[in-house]
């Protein structure tokens, strides 16, 4: 805030009357959009009652440590030699799971939309494996396909799938009913009527749901991770977490967080190159 | 009344079946939920286009005639009787019957230009020349600068206009239209109209209007076909006698006998 100010006192003296209509201009979007500066003020109000809690020990720095020894973590974390190969896990693990998961939802989606039956058949079952958190599958799958790679990508598939299985579903049931008979007095054929009609409907419910998709996958990978796993971020945080370096558990978050807004952001930059009919 | 519209079309008079719809005793009942009561939604129904004419379906809601414009389209099978169109028994959707609804359906995705084309590459016709088509017709509806919109950019009275070049591209014998303006504004509807028949009359289509506007249907129509409720039926098929000199312009309206064939209507609907 004090900076914006500092920036906007030149500007704002009385006597140059010629940029006084673009200051102005500034002057209202910033009234306009006091976010602007809010959200970044937030933040660093933030990092300053962390500092002032770990300083005068408010919380113990063992559980807390102060966000310049978090700083220092991040640079040892990325610096270590080890890092790149964690990190490579749970990027593999999360990609490959929301790929397939992504993939085959789409896919039988449009499969169950297309056949009557098979769709009530496979209904109550969708709402069940819904409703339960796969989660709780985690352990099992590791006893299925063990310690590696493999069982995470299988677990993030599970946490992914249902999201984008659903929303295409309502996606391909959205398509208005005059278009179908259009259509159909076309004598378009179902593939026609799929590709060209139905699936291009149901593109922004797929891309909602494949933002939370990619999210739901880093979150298995991790999850599967802390149950076992021989590398990646998550067995990174359960190994800190053993040796009491919460410094180091921070900074692992940190790379989380980034990994997951990298993801979303992808994702996003995709549904806008994909969906530029909004 | 086939006399005055030949002229532009020999079809008829060689006696070629293209353009005719002949609906004969045709009844249609719709089960709403298994094991309920069916409800009868046409009873014995009978009723000739001819080739180029303009016919309009008129009646209020519940009877019938967007069931029995479906039924035309092979959309709905009747339960009972005989559709056929130029000249065989209809049974599914043809490619020479085009239809428009009272929503434009244009999709989103696609540019003005593509949204027109769209029959043409579902039908897998050559491309180039009905391009050129395509923008013909556009600029026959005075949206040629637009084909490279995207549907949102236009209003809903230029977006029916698109629908409608859509249904042209593919040069149909039989357009079935289902209250195509009724969900616009009294000026642009009005302004469709007009320009609906100065197409027709370019094109001689065979055309089957459904709308419940009275006023509308004896302005565009050879025939007003008037239908009632409960059970859907035909009460009477109208002429409209206001002479052979088309395109009809709005002056029409003054013309006493066409009053005289509104109030007609009106009250063979009880209004």
């Amino acid at each position: 805030m004090r900076a914006v100010n500092a920036k906007e006192m030149p500007a704002g003296s009385e006597s140059t009357p010629v940029p006084g209509p673009a200051r102005a201009g500034r002057r209202l979007s910033l009234r306009e959009r006091p976010e602007i500066v809010l959200a970044p003020l937030a933040f660093v109000v933030l990092l300053a009652v962390w500092d002032l809690v770990t300083r005068t020990g408010v919380v113990a720095p063992v559980l807390l440590p102060s966000p310049w020894k978090v700083a220092r973590a991040l640079r040892l974390l990325l610096t270590a030699e080890w890092f790149p190969a964690n990190l490579w896990t749970t990027v593999a693990e999360t990609l490959a799971g929301f790929g397939i998961a992504a993939a085959s939802a789409v896919a039988i989606a449009v499969l169950l939309d297309q056949i009557r039956l098979l769709r009530q058949v496979a209904y109550p079952y969708m709402v069940v494996m819904q409703v339960t958190p796969s989660i709780v599958l985690a352990p099992l799958f590791i006893v299925w396909f063990g310690f590696g790679i493999s069982s995470k990508i299988v677990i993030a598939v599970s946490t992914a799938f249902f999201v984008v299985l659903v929303n295409t579903l309502s996606g391909l049931a959205s398509v208005p009913e005059n278009s179908r008979l259009l259509m159909r007095s076309m004598c378009a054929s179902r593939l026609q009527t799929l590709f060209k009609l139905s699936l291009p409907t149901a593109m922004p419910f797929i891309f909602a749901a494949l933002k939370t998709a990619s999210t739901l996958a880093l979150i298995g990978a991790l999850v599967g991770e802390f149950v076992t796993a021989r590398s990646g971020l998550g067995r990174l945080l359960t190994q800190f977490s053993f040796a009491l370096r919460q410094d180091m558990m921070f900074a692992t978050v940190i790379v989380v967080a980034a990994l997951g807004v990298i993801l979303y952001g992808l994702v996003a930059f995709l549904e806008k190159k994909l969906i530029w009919w909004r | 009344m086939a006399r005055g519209v030949t002229t532009a079309r020999s079809d008829a008079e060689t006696g070629t079946e293209a353009g005719r719809i002949e609906i004969a005793d045709v009844c249609k009942l719709f089960t709403p939920r298994r094991g309920s009561e069916p409800v009868e939604a046409l009873r014995d129904v009978s009723a000739d286009v001819r080739p180029g004419e303009f016919v309009s379906l008129v009646g209020p809601s519940g009877c019938g005639k967007s069931t029995l414009l479906k039924m035309i389209a092979g959309l709905l099978t009747p339960t009972s009787g005989r559709i056929s169109v130029d000249g065989t028994p209809v049974q599914t959707p043809r490619r020479s019957v085009g239809m428009m609804f009272q929503t434009p359906e244009l999709f989103p995705w696609r540019t003005v230009l593509k949204n027109v084309l769209l029959p043409i590459e579902i039908f897998g016709h050559e491309k180039e020349f009905h391009r050129k088509r395509a923008l013909e017709l556009l600029e026959m509806v005075g949206l040629e600068e637009f084909h490279k919109a995207l549907p949102r950019e236009l209003s809903g009275g230029m977006q029916q206009r698109v629908a409608l070049c859509r249904v042209l591209v593919s040069d149909p014998s039989v357009i079935l239209m289902d209250e195509p303006f009724g969900a616009l504004d009294e000026f642009s509807r009005e302004r469709l109209n007009v320009e609906l028949l100065r197409i027709w009359e370019e094109t001689r289509k065979t055309i089957v209007f459904v709308t419940h506007n009275i006023n509308e249907a004896v302005f565009l129509s050879d025939r007003v076909v008037v239908m009632g409720a409960r059970p859907g039926r035909v009460l009477s098929v109208i002429d409209v006698p206001l002479g052979r000199d088309r395109p009809r312009t709005q002056q029409i309206m003054r013309d006493p006998a066409f009053t005289e064939c509104v109030f007609e209507v009106r009250g063979l609907l009880g209004l």
